[in-house]
């Protein structure tokens, strides 16, 4: 499976301002939403690793115009690759401020310092090094100037020939690998899966924790996608618009799961960080198709994999192999 | 049923009441202040979120403890004092023609504040690549998911009771509800003279060559269905407009920034005047990344005079959201001996229901990840997006993705199986590498398919499991 990050061809720019306190914690603003999946968490240790702060150092502000700079959206798995890009270098700018404040301080100049374990520092030289909220308190109060930047990033592309759809649609994609262990009752035509393996790339990630999250939601998402997921329709009207009718996996249907992450890291993504939202749910249908066949023999090509198809195309492969004995 | 109405408009006052006790002026929002819990207020932190470098650490959300709590504020749980409730009333037919509409018998009911239809929408029209979606659909009903009409009340069970007072007069029009049929140069039209509303075609090599020079060929088509995000909080918003002509719009949506440029077409009013809060999302999934009922509920909020909720029934999630595109596949792939693919010819038709919302993004990610993660030389696919008169298909995680992906990857095992040869290795030989040519002849980088594909087959233990 592969799957791009961003829009496809359009421009799909992010923006963000990041503030740095006197007592050396931080504020980023993001015009992002958080939709559950834990991007203001990522965001938040975006800011922190440009600045050399923890996570807890910095608090994530989001969602609201009035506040928020332009953000095109929790949308097309973009969040930590091109909002996290804006974020890289609106930290870069602050930094950057604190590094002209510390670097009369610690006589060198500013491109020989480094913001790591809360304090600028020398490069390769920590034991010279003053702590983050020193230099903030005096680059803010003695030399004037407040540590706050705001940057935008929006992935390049280059448009598809309207003929050929040749062309760069995007700058970077995922990759992944899902293998399902599937149980098939050839007398009912009910499939249980026991077992899914997803191995996925989304870079390098910076909070694995939430992307095994994704992962897992992802897979449950393409569990109801193969075998149970369908709105039903009657002359335009749909017949199944509830829970009660329309089926979808719940905990108990979820088989075991085993998660794992590629190494890899792109460089043109925040901190080698490409995505993981969407592709997660992608290829779980065909991996759960493809041990239907392996299990029982039968091709599923029309989704979803219900028992009543699943029973039907035994059927159907029974009776051509009658046909086939006896002809 | 005068009496009947003065009971609501009394348990609507001592509700107004109660929230008003609850709620001191200083806090415009309904915190419930006389939770007995108490919450540890210095609470110590999960150690990866105070260790550096931040990144890689496996540091805990604090929404998460939030959500635990109870202590998230979803538009469910944000309430006003005067606030009114809205409900939308939805189209009886799959394509009709709207003659009338009379909403004077639903105005006259005591604690109906507000209605509105789609002729008094400023700009009633929406959508992120064609605006070719009503707010409240007007002349032209183009699915039963439509709202042709909007109440607001002092109760939700109010504003449904008024819903049925709404006399709204339609002439049918011929539906068309299958993709393979609306395609057809006969059918009945719903947008203009073409059902077709947007195409894509990919072309590298030649494809027709190929084939025929293929050792071996293998044709299936393969086809998805229908299916709702389903986020467990369904679409939900508030609107609340001040002494200036500002209005305060708390949503569901997912992206605001531009959500508010929309919100700001559709009511012709600048977007200096209009402050869009996103609130904790409850799950999106695609389906709230444009506006839906924002507008509606700010018209109203104006009409009304008071702050206006609308939060959609799991049936309207269903039938008045978004929801994702069903393919139909015809793939065609050439092969050697080997199993190397030499070609592939793929066909997609897109169900987009009665509007185009992100059938853009869905046609165009859909036909480039089509033919696979695989180096193939010779590519062709077409891809065409249908109305018909169901639900409007638009973003849903993968735009398209899930549907190829089915298609390629059942058809790249059934290739192996016919050839003698492991699925695992199949995929190992074609796979992109560091460097290899997309579809769209773009160098990929970062390319890590073939660890990825290892890895699995490592951890799953395929290996074993194929001797």
């Amino acid at each position: 499976m592969w799957y791009p990050i961003g829009f496809t061809v359009l421009a799909n720019p992010s923006a963000a301002t990041v503030k740095v306190n006197t007592d050396g914690t931080a504020t980023l603003l993001t015009g992002t939403v958080e939709t559950g999946q834990g991007a203001l968490t990522v965001l938040g240790q975006i800011a922190a690793e440009t600045l050399g702060l923890s996570t807890d150092d910095v608090h994530v502000v989001s969602g609201d115009t009035d506040v928020t700079p332009m953000d095109t959206g929790a949308i097309a798995s973009r969040t930590t690759y091109v909002t996290g890009n804006a974020i890289v270098k609106a930290a870069e700018k602050a930094r950057e401020i604190l590094f002209e404040a510390a670097a009369p301080l610690l006589n060198v100049k500013p491109n020989q310092l480094e913001a790591r374990d809360k304090r600028i520092q020398v490069l390769g030289f920590p034991s010279s090094s003053i702590p983050i909220s020193d230099v903030v308190q005096h680059s803010e109060s003695v030399v004037g100037n407040p540590a706050i930047g705001s940057a935008s990033y929006n992935p390049p592309t280059l448009a598809m020939d309207p003929e050929t759809g040749q062309g760069k649609p995007f700058n970077t994609y995922v990759y992944a690998t899902q293998i399902a262990d599937v149980e098939v009752d050839d007398e009912t035509g009910e499939v249980e899966i026991l077992k899914i393996v997803a191995v996925h790339d989304c870079g390098t990630p910076i909070n694995p924790m939430l992307v095994e999250g994704q992962i897992q939601g992802g897979i449950s998402m393409g569990v109801g996608f193969a075998l149970q997921e369908e709105i039903l329709f009657e002359e335009g009207r749909q017949i199944n618009p509830n829970l009660t009718n329309y089926i979808m996996p719940t905990s108990l249907d979820m088989p075991e799961l085993e998660v794992g992450l590629v190494d890899n890291y792109d460089p043109t993504g925040p901190f080698g960080a490409k995505g993981a939202g969407e592709p997660t749910a992608v290829p779980t249908a065909a991996a759960i198709m493809n041990a239907i066949y392996d299990a029982v023999g039968v091709r599923i090509t029309s989704l979803p994999a219900t028992a009543e198809r699943v029973m039907m195309a035994i059927l159907e492969k029974q009776d051509s192999e009658k046909t086939a004995a006896t002809g | 049923m005068a009496t009947r109405n003065k009971d609501i408009q009394t348990d609507t006052d001592q509700v107004i009441k109660t929230e008003k006790a609850k709620s001191p002026s200083s806090q415009p929002l309904s915190v419930p202040t006389d939770n007995p819990v108490v919450y540890p207020l210095d609470l110590p932190q999960g150690e990866a979120r105070l260790r550096t470098p931040a990144v890689g650490q496996r540091a805990s959300r604090p929404d998460g403890r939030l959500h635990g709590l109870g202590q998230t504020q979803y538009i469910d749980d944000i309430t006003f004092p005067h606030m009114l409730h809205a409900k939308i009333l939805h189209s009886d037919h799959a394509h009709a023609r709207i003659v009338s509409i009379d909403t004077s018998e639903a105005e006259k009911m005591p604690g109906v504040l507000a209605t509105l239809t789609g002729a008094e929408v400023p700009e009633n029209s929406f959508g992120p690549t064609f605006q070719d979606q009503p707010i409240l659909a007007y002349p032209i009903v183009r699915h039963r998911g439509d709202g042709v009409a909007a109440v607001a009340a002092v109760t939700e069970q109010l504003a449904m009771e008024a819903l049925e007072k709404i006399k709204v007069e339609y002439e049918p029009l011929t539906p068309v509800f299958d993709p393979l049929e609306a395609i057809e140069d006969d059918s009945p039209k719903i947008h203009g003279e073409s059902n077709i509303y947007t195409s894509k075609i990919i072309k590298k090599g030649d494809v027709e060559k190929a084939l025929k020079d293929s050792p071996h060929v293998f044709h299936r088509q393969y086809t998805t269905q229908m299916v709702e995000h389903v986020p467990l909080e369904p679409q939900a918003t508030i609107a609340s407009w001040d002494g200036n002509g500002r209005v305060t719009i708390w949503s569901s949506l997912g992206r605001i920034t531009l959500g508010r440029e929309d919100i700001s077409r559709t009511l012709a009013i600048p977007q200096s005047r209009i402050r869009l809060i996103g609130t904790i999302v409850g799950g999106n999934f695609g389906g709230k990344n444009e506006i839906r009922n924002e507008p509606i509920v700010a018209l109203l909020s104006k009409k009304s005079r008071r702050p206006v909720k609308c939060v959609f029934t799991r049936d309207e999630e269903f039938t008045s959201s978004t929801i994702r595109h069903p393919f139909i596949m015809d793939y065609t792939t050439g092969v050697n001996d080997e199993g190397l693919i030499l070609a592939r010819k793929i066909r997609l038709v897109l169900d987009g229901g009665a509007y185009c919302s992100w059938t853009g993004t869905t046609i165009g990610k859909g036909s480039i990840l089509a033919p696979g993660p695989y180096n193939i030389e010779n590519v062709f696919v077409e891809a065409y997006a249908v109305y018909t008169n169901k639900t409007t298909t638009g973003a849903m995680r993968g735009f398209g993705a899930p549907q190829v992906c089915f298609a390629y990857e059942s058809q790249m095992d059934e290739i192996a199986n016919k050839l003698g040869i492991d699925p695992l290795e199949i995929r190992l030989k074609n796979g992109f590498s560091e460097n290899s040519l997309s579809p769209t002849s773009q160098t990929l980088q970062s390319v890590a398919l073939k660890e990825s594909l290892n890895q699995a087959s490592d951890r799953f233990g395929w290996k074993e499991w194929k001797a």
